[in-house]
């Protein structure tokens, strides 16, 4: 599915990639803290792992890791990205496979270690290397815009942001958007969306943040406390493909893969599906 | 000091001027060759941006030739009555008349041309009324009076804040085109400030430092800088900060298609709009920012001429 | 005397340090403190926003440091408060803009003038956390009751304990019907874990996410109950004894709650 879809557009995300048969190496990230990139690294990753993809989710937050929470890992983590690096151990050995879905598996980060050590040329290597093996190498991006950050933009060549309808949200995007400079078009995904408050006008809609980030725009999640839940035991939404949240991120997946995928979001109101599907398809608002 | 640095760019533009007017007696709504529903929604709004200040007076509405309607009438006497303004009289053609007596309103025959002109002649030789601010602007412009000193000052120890490109020219003290003694500051210098065109939109926390004009198709996102000595041109939306005439040149001049700035800035002056500015509306017109009597003032680009010709403000 | 210097830290983004600062700001200085809130997130910079000061910007933190302006040229005196005012972050930089040193001066010098110097920190455990803790004496760990915020809050609360700083807890958006359900920690199992002394709970309420987006510090309102409790957790920090009001009594594991610690 790869190649045809290089073949047919040069351009589009990951046709790079493809054509020279290696994986994408993808790096979700935001600046402002808290938006959600890990539970959409996550999310994200059991998607296209559903779909057969073979995915490696690599926590790059060194010190203060999550990802294995979200894939409720935790126990099962033996060894992480630095010890990767350092060459103390394999990457067999550090990667864990995933629990629910066969095709994933984690980097987990090191947790009582600094940002400081991680050696940007190795871990540009190491993504590499990862890209030979896997389709699809997810990359969960620090908070901030410093060290870390730089680190783990360091080894992919495409960007996913996450940003929540609030203005402090969008300008910290912004800003990153900014420092991500020419090398990536990142694609943006819009996180926590409460319809019902965008309608009272306490929110910002999808058209408010756009306005400012001008992104091509690969879905939007609305907010819902399963997804408190479902972090807090370690279960992606995404492995609920009929629930509305699982749903979103299966079309976020399909659409990742190059499919032109229309909104699915039952239960957003009719009006704002309209808007959605007007933006989707790649075309900039 | 006063004067010295205004805290709110006044927007003036044509309909501005033309549909609220101050007469001997009170108020004048000029309708006259308007489009009435959109007059109303306007004089709806602009009186909404200062709930209360034209309360207690009263108001007459002329239409010239335009026809106004009884539902018209009531509706521009209900808009007028919310902000406690009274609608005395109307004047107009025969059919306005009608329509008048028929809303119990007084009838006036129109002002001849004379009188207009008449108008126009004593308005010139007003003098400009005071702005009244609200406490949020005066402590705004308390803010900015200290800054605004303080940029001169560094100005004139040399400090630019953008590198100049003959560091053997000594900046010049403000009043050098007077003296003629001291070294041209930079903008008397005879070859042209050069334009840097850059076409990309500038985001939150990146900042665009030129010694010249800057022309930039694409918009400055909120959190972004752009600082020129020249003037500085925005195809697009200007949202962060603009400094024109970086170096002092209260000449310069900031241009945007859609002007949304957090901070203007031109030479030593600051300006920010006011908290309480209503609700944009989507037709962005462009406009453009200059010092006027010691102020920001924004004009809409279609008026620049007419206030380059001399026509007054108010 | 020299006023108090606390940072408001997490560790994790997004749980509300920022909102914490600005409205606990906003208390202390309706009670007649004189505060001065410092925006150390350089290049992220957000405190101006949530209190509807960015249009005032002239000068930032990294002009001060680098002796373009004076502190008081800097500080920016809020809009409704006459005894609170901010230090804004610079926006066009990069944290490395500022050292640790000069970071702890300003913060000294803006105590010398105030009762207290509030320090929002940015998020994370990088250059940018270590500037801002090291201008303070004391500090304010925010959590919300979520695995990975309480764990980063460990993390955060372990390098606060290197340096020997006292730190209290504040547990932000608490969903009493989800403690309730067992689908999120309870402040008492917060606490047990980060074993740091609680001076602040506060529940999840939607109206925050308007006043932050208009720049309005959620305080001012008088018929939000987060202002009681903001009012609380200023109340505690000068020294009073307030109980707090239980509005949860149901733990993760449904033990029984003691009803101290809540509100």
């Amino acid at each position: 599915m790869h190649e045809l879809k290089a073949t047919r557009d040069e351009k589009a995300p990951g046709a790079a990639a493809a054509a020279a048969k290696l994986g994408r190496a993808i790096v979700i990230t935001s600046g402002k803290g808290g938006v959600g990139k890990t539970t959409t690294t996550a999310n994200l990753g059991t998607a296209l792992a559903q779909r057969g993809a073979r995915v490696v989710l690599v926590d790059a937050d060194i010190g203060l890791r999550n990802l294995d929470i979200v894939l409720g890992l935790e126990s099962r983590v033996k060894h992480h990205l630095l010890d990767v690096l350092d060459e103390t151990v394999s990457l067999d050995d550090a990667l864990v496979p995933d629990k629910h879905s066969e095709t994933l598996s984690l980097l987990p980060a090191a947790q009582a270690r600094e940002k400081e050590e991680v050696d940007t040329e190795k871990m540009r290597a190491l993504i590499q290397s990862l890209r030979e093996r896997f389709d699809y190498v997810l990359i969960d991006c620090p908070a901030g815009i410093e060290l870390g950050f730089k680190n783990a933009v360091a080894g992919a060549d495409e960007a996913i942001v996450v940003c929540t309808p609030e203005v402090s949200a969008v300008r910290d995007v912004d800003r990153v958007v900014g420092l991500l400079g020419n090398r990536f078009k990142p694609q943006l995904i819009i996180n926590r969306l409460r319809p019902q408050l965008v309608k009272k006008g306490k929110m910002l809609s999808v058209d408010d943040v756009n306005a400012i980030l001008r992104l091509p725009l690969l879905g939007v999640i609305a907010d819902e406390p399963e997804i408190i839940v479902t972090t807090n035991r370690g279960e992606p939404l995404a492995l609920r493909k009929d629930a509305p949240t699982g749903a979103a991120y299966h079309a976020i997946a399909a659409r990742v893969a190059g499919e032109d995928v229309p909104a699915p979001m039952p239960h957003l109101k009719e009006t704002f599906l309209e808007r959605l599907g007007s933006i989707f398809g790649g075309k900039r608002p | 000091m006063n004067g010295a640095s205004q805290s709110h760019p006044q927007r003036y533009s044509e309909k501005d001027v033309t549909l609220l007017r101050g007469r001997r007696k009170g108020l004048e709504v000029a309708l006259a060759g308007r489009e009435l529903g959109q007059a109303f929604d306007e004089l709806e709004a602009r009186l909404g941006e200062r709930p209360g200040f034209y309360r207690g007076t009263s108001a007459v509405a002329t239409f010239g030739t335009t026809h106004a309607s009884v539902p018209d009438l009531s509706r521009l006497r209900g808009i007028l009555a919310s902000a406690g303004i009274e609608l005395r009289a109307v004047s107009g053609s025969v059919e306005v008349g009608e329509a008048a007596r028929a809303c119990e309103l007084a009838f006036e025959t129109p002002a001849g041309p004379s009188d207009e002109h008449e108008l126009e002649r004593r308005r010139a030789l007003r003098p400009r009324r005071g702005v009244k601010l609200s406490d949020a602007a005066r402590s705004l412009v308390a803010d900015f009076a200290g800054a605004r000193a303080d940029i001169a000052d560094r100005r004139r120890r040399g400090e630019a804040s953008v590198p100049r490109t003959d560091p053997s020219i000594e900046p010049a003290p403000p009043d050098a085109a007077l003296a003629g003694e001291f070294a041209p500051a930079l903008h008397l210098v005879e070859a042209p400030p050069s334009t840097l065109y850059h076409a990309g939109t500038l985001r939150g926390g990146q900042a665009l430092h030129y010694d010249g004009n800057v022309v930039l198709v694409g918009d400055v996102n909120p959190g972004a800088e752009l600082i020129a000595t020249g003037d500085v041109l925005v195809f697009g939306r200007l949202a962060g900060v603009a400094h024109a005439g970086a170096q002092g040149d209260e000449r310069a001049r900031v241009y945007a298609l859609d002007l949304d700035a957090t901070q203007l800035r031109i030479a030593t002056f600051i300006a920010a709009d006011g908290e309480n500015r209503p609700a944009r509306t989507n037709a962005a017109r462009p406009e453009a920012a200059l010092v006027r009597d010691g102020a920001i003032v924004v004009v809409a680009f279609d008026q620049l001429g007419a206030l380059e010709r001399g026509a007054s403000l108010s | 005397m020299s006023g108090r210097r606390i940072v408001i830290t997490s560790g994790k983004g997004g749980v509300g340090k920022t909102t914490t600062t600005a409205n606990l700001g906003a208390a202390l200085a309706k009670r007649g403190k004189r505060v001065i809130l410092i925006d150390a997130d350089i290049g992220l910079r957000n405190l101006d926003l949530v209190l509807g000061l960015e249009k005032r910007i002239v000068f930032d933190l990294v002009e001060v440091a680098e002796g373009r302006c004076q502190l008081r040229q800097a500080l920016i005196k809020d809009k409704r408060f006459d005894s609170l005012s901010i230090l804004p972050a610079a926006q066009t930089r990069e944290k490395d803009a500022i050292t640790e040193e000069q970071f702890s001066a300003i913060v000294a010098r803006a105590a010398e003038q105030s009762d207290y110097v509030l320090i929002d920190c940015p998020a994370g455990i990088e250059a940018g956390f270590r500037n801002a803790i090291a201008g303070a004496a004391e500090a304010i760990v925010v959590t919300t009751p979520e695995v990975s915020a309480i764990r980063d809050a460990d993390r955060v609360v372990g390098k606060l304990n290197d340096r020997g700083k006292p730190i209290r807890l504040i547990v932000n958006r608490l969903r009493s019907e989800m403690v309730r359900s067992g689908d999120m920690l309870s402040v008492d199992d917060v606490c047990e874990i980060l074993a740091i002394e609680l001076v602040g709970v506060v529940p999840d309420d939607e109206e925050i996410i308007d006043t932050t987006n208009r720049g309005e510090p959620v305080v001012l309102d008088e018929t939000s109950r987060l202002r009681a409790i903001y009012d609380k957790i200023a109340r505690r920090l000068e020294g009073e004894i307030v109980p707090f009001t239980s509005f949860e009594n149901q733990g993760f594991f449904g033990r029984l709650i003691d009803a101290m610690k809540a509100g």
